[in-house]
């Protein structure tokens, strides 16, 4: 089983919901584990083995309750400055690209795909995570962990907005709509995070997003005041973090926003549904 | 009325003047204005276009046209005067003075356009959008006026008139050359007041409390869409353009029908509409899409353009993507505004919830950051000088610190809990003598002996409530009232200097302590204002916008270690600053947004 889960924007919650997924779906007795085709982020993390992969995945995979390691994020962007970027494939420097230099996607792609496989073949559902907005008009052609992902293996995807910045129906609709025609059909559902209030005012939405789309949603996230690691530059979260360590804390955090979830109905079932379709 | 007479006599006699700069009061109305008729020769017109009748101070009936500024365009005062003198008409009771009238509406009075500016998102940008291009508007020489039917803001300031409105209207107001900010620019104001409950401000004075709930069901659909309606048609009648802003996403689609600040104020006021989307965060096409697709197709049409605002990343990517977008949708993509750097005071509370302070100066001030916090734009003035600034949420945010300055809050007594359960009053306490504390407004009040809530108008809960006790001082809330003024005053400190302000508070203090200001009033003897204890280097004040100008900046600064420290700035008010601000703002909108096309939309008839 495979789900990728898309966000309408950067800090969406894409980083923290997967490792909310991971930790769920470990604590069932699944076999999860996360995985991200590209990042773009400064903030790595060097697995055991002496790889370099995003930060990001290194919790998730603990969240999991697994040892981090390159199949995770198999394709790390590191913005060096002047316009030149690192690029980090199966944890060791690959090259760096940019002022004319060119990353040879069509390669770093075949690597993604071929550490995706490794991934499914051990374990039993892999919580692939996208980058960004998967709607940048701009750059969708050259795009590796999101359209380019669904692209090459199929897998199904849902969007993750957040509500607390507003416009989020639009964001959720607009990304659906921007998606290719022909990979449109693999996008299954949605989740709405950040919210604050009482979630039956939503329903109207919920409702004419569905009919629009065709996409269910499958939660409304609480916002919660618990601090989780910043991935990228957009991102920032406040709130509690106590602990030993940074792990500790963070473990702790998601266990505690895996418990919000369940309670807010946060349909963990259909999620697995939709990742075995 | 005799003397009024004598003054427009003798107007006619000097003839046609355009714009008088000598004029200690110039430009009492707008930049550009027309001085010729400083009291206009058709009072009382009587035309409901541009006044009404109002009940005077004795209940006589009065003619106000005090909004109207029809007299004062240039092209109006010149053809009124030429007229004057070919008719050969002396003095302003001459019958045929009125002749002149009808033929002057005609050709230069119509109702204004709108436009609106929505935003894809909370925090897109419309309000600098509109503050840019009012002032584009401005700068060529139309009669432009900001406007926001409802606005949810704790930063709020007080027009001329006294009427309470969003402090980004009156900063909007400025960029469109406009002197008096009133209360028709913003007939709407929400003021959070914590736990659901917001007071709703009408047309400058409280109207009301409501909790979210209630103001949808029964506010909005009841008197607020008739209040939007009134204040926009008074509008459209007095600006050739009046650019208003959204609230939010237009396309929130659950209270679709109960959103009267987007698409529902646009049908009103039958504006064209235009979509501000932030890229910083990603998503924008989708943003944009969604956005214009979302909103029903009886509304949609209105949207006639989009704006990317604050790329940080290739401009030319944009415009490939922009291109696609078009033609997804259908509307086209009239700016790409990259990030710009301005010193500009920010709307709500919203832009500080992520940082933990602001500036690179030397002198570090901790603002105590109050869940209520209220005009904290009252500190932007400070980095004119060596300042920057660091919220403090916590005890341990305070150490360090080379000033504190407590605040203004939308509710004195919770915001004092809250200061004191967090153990941040205490280790304030342990900096007195040590460092300069200053507290504005509510502030002011907590630096008090005593907060008597005893009628639990401030609180909820009737109580008498110890303050930090750094003045000898009793604030007393005896009723749901609220001062609400414009103040010129008088530093008696230190060197002195004038200082402009406002009040806006629940309570009333009394106080033996020194006073810090003097207030003066044409229409009142001074009186004192404020607290100080030099020694201790204890100050208060209920006057909002107090660091405005430079003389209380530069006092409160000098009790900085190291005296006086505090270095000569470029000698600059803080409205000059501005003011060079709005304009870096609009020459970056003219030099990346399609301008003509702008105007071509504002000026399409449907």
């Amino acid at each position: 089983m495979k789900i990728l889960v898309l966000g309408t924007s950067s800090s969406a919650g894409k980083t923290t919901i997967c490792a909310m997924l991971c930790r769920y779906y470990s604590g069932k007795g699944l076999d999860p584990v996360p995985f991200k085709a590209s990042n773009l982020s400064l903030n790595s993390y060097a697995t055991k083995d002496g790889g370099e992969i995003g930060m990001g995945q290194a919790f998730q995979a603990w969240s999991a309750g697994l040892e981090p390691e390159t199949d995770m994020n198999p394709v790390l962007l590191k913005p060096s400055g002047g316009g030149i970027i690192q690029a980090v494939v199966n944890g060791k420097p690959f090259i760096d690209y940019g002022n004319g230099i060119e990353l040879d996607r069509g390669k770093v792609m075949d690597e993604a795909v071929k550490a995706l496989e490794r991934l499914s073949e051990k374990h039993n559902i892999v919580i692939c995570e996208g980058s960004g907005s998967p709607a940048e008009l701009n750059l969708m052609e050259r795009d590796i962990a999101n359209t380019g992902l669904m692209e090459r293996t199929g897998v199904p995807a849902i969007i993750v907005g957040d509500i607390e910045k507003g416009g989020v129906f639009a964001a959720i609709y607009g990304t659906w709509r921007i998606i290719p025609d022909h990979l449109r059909p693999r996008l299954k559902g949605y989740i709405i995070n950040r919210f604050r209030g009482d979630a039956g005012i939503l329903k109207p939405a919920l409702d004419r997003i569905e009919e629009l789309t065709g996409m269910k949603c499958l939660g409304v996230l609480p916002y919660v005041y618990l601090r989780f690691p910043e991935e990228d530059s957009c991102s920032s979260s406040e709130g509690r973090l106590e602990g030993e360590t940074a792990r500790e804390a963070f473990i702790r955090n998601i266990d505690e926003f895996a418990d919000i979830a369940e309670k807010s109905g946060f349909d963990f079932d259909g999620l697995l549904k939709i990742a075995g379709s | 009325m005799d003397c009024i007479k004598n003054r427009v006599n003798s107007e006619i006699k000097k003839g046609w003047i355009g714009s008088n700069t000598e004029c200690e009061y110039h430009p009492c109305h707008f930049s550009g204005q027309d001085c010729t008729f400083c009291y206009c020769p058709f009072y009382p017109c009587g035309d409901t276009d541009l006044g009404s009748s109002t009940p005077g101070k004795r209940g006589k009936e009065v003619w106000n046209c005090s909004d109207c500024l029809l007299i004062h365009r240039k092209e109006v005062g010149r053809y009124v005067m030429s007229e004057i003198r070919r008719l050969g008409i002396t003095d302003v009771t001459d019958p045929r003075i009125k002749d002149i009238f009808p033929e002057m509406k005609r050709k230069f009075w119509h109702p204004g356009r709108a436009l609106m500016v929505v935003g894809a998102t909370s925090d897109a940008g419309k309000s600098v959008t509109v503050a840019a291009i009012c002032r584009i508007l401005h700068r060529r020489g139309y009669l432009v006026a900001p406007f926001k039917s409802q606005n949810m803001s704790l930063n709020s300031k007080v027009t001329r008139s006294g009427a309470e409105i969003a402090m980004i209207q009156t900063l909007q107001a400025q960029a469109a050359g406009l002197k008096n900010p009133d209360a028709h620019m913003n007939p709407i104001l929400l003021k959070p007041k914590g736990d659901d409950i917001s007071q709703v401000v009408v047309c400058g004075k409280p109207y009301a409390d409501y909790s979210v709930k209630d103001y949808y069901d029964k506010f909005v659909t009841g008197p607020g869409i008739e209040i939007v309606r009134e204040h926009i048609d008074f509008m459209k009648k007095r600006y050739d353009f009046v650019i208003m802003e959204g609230a939010g996403s237009p396309a929130e689609i659950n209270i679709y029908d109960k959103d009267i600040a987007n698409m529902r104020a646009a049908e009103i006021a039958d504006a064209s509409v235009i979509l501000v989307v932030n890229v910083e965060w990603g998503g924008s096409f989708a943003y944009a899409l969604g956005t214009v697709e979302l909103i029903p197709e009886k509304d949609r049409r209105r949207i006639k353009g989009i704006i990317l605002n604050n790329v940080r990343g290739s401009m030319e990517s944009m415009r490939e993507g922009s291109e696609k977008l078009e033609k997804m949708i259908g509307v086209p993509v009239i700016g790409i505004i990259p990030h710009i750097d301005v010193a500009l005071p920010s709307e709500d509370s919203e832009a500080l919830r992520d940082i933990s302070g602001k500036g690179a100066g030397k002198i570090r001030a901790a603002v105590i950051r109050f869940p209520r916090i209220a005009n904290f734009t009252d500190l932007d003035p400070l980095f004119m000088e060596d300042v920057s600034i660091s919220y403090v949420q916590s005890p341990e945010d305070l150490d360090g610190a080379d000033a504190v300055i407590i605040p203004g809050t939308k509710n004195t007594v919770a915001d004092y809990r809250w200061m004191q359960e967090r153990g941040i009053a205490d280790r304030l306490m342990q900096m007195k003598g040590k460092v300069p504390i200053l507290g504005i407004c509510g502030g002011y009040q907590m630096m008090g002996d005593i907060l008597d809530d005893s009628l639990g108008i401030e609180g909820g809960k009737p109580e008498i409530i110890k303050g930090l006790g750094l003045f000898g001082n009793k604030t007393v809330f005896a009723e749901y009232s609220k001062t609400v003024a414009n103040r010129d005053a008088v530093l008696l400190k230190g060197h002195g200097g004038e200082i402009t302000g406002y009040e806006l508070h629940m309570g009333q203090t009394e106080t033996a302590e020194e006073p810090l200001f003097r207030i003066e009033s044409m229409f009142a003897k001074p009186w004192n204002e404020g607290s100080v204890r030099e020694s201790e280097m204890l100050f208060g004040t209920y006057l909002h916008g107090c660091f405005d100008a430079k003389a209380f900046r530069k006092y409160f600064l000098s009790f900085v270690k190291g005296g006086g420290a505090a270095p000569e700035g470029d000698g600059k008010t803080y409205a000059e600053v501005l003011e060079e601000s709005l304009d870096a703002l609009a020459d970056a909108f003219e030099k990346n947004m399609d301008v003509g096309r702008l105007i071509s939309i504002l000026e399409a008839e449907e």
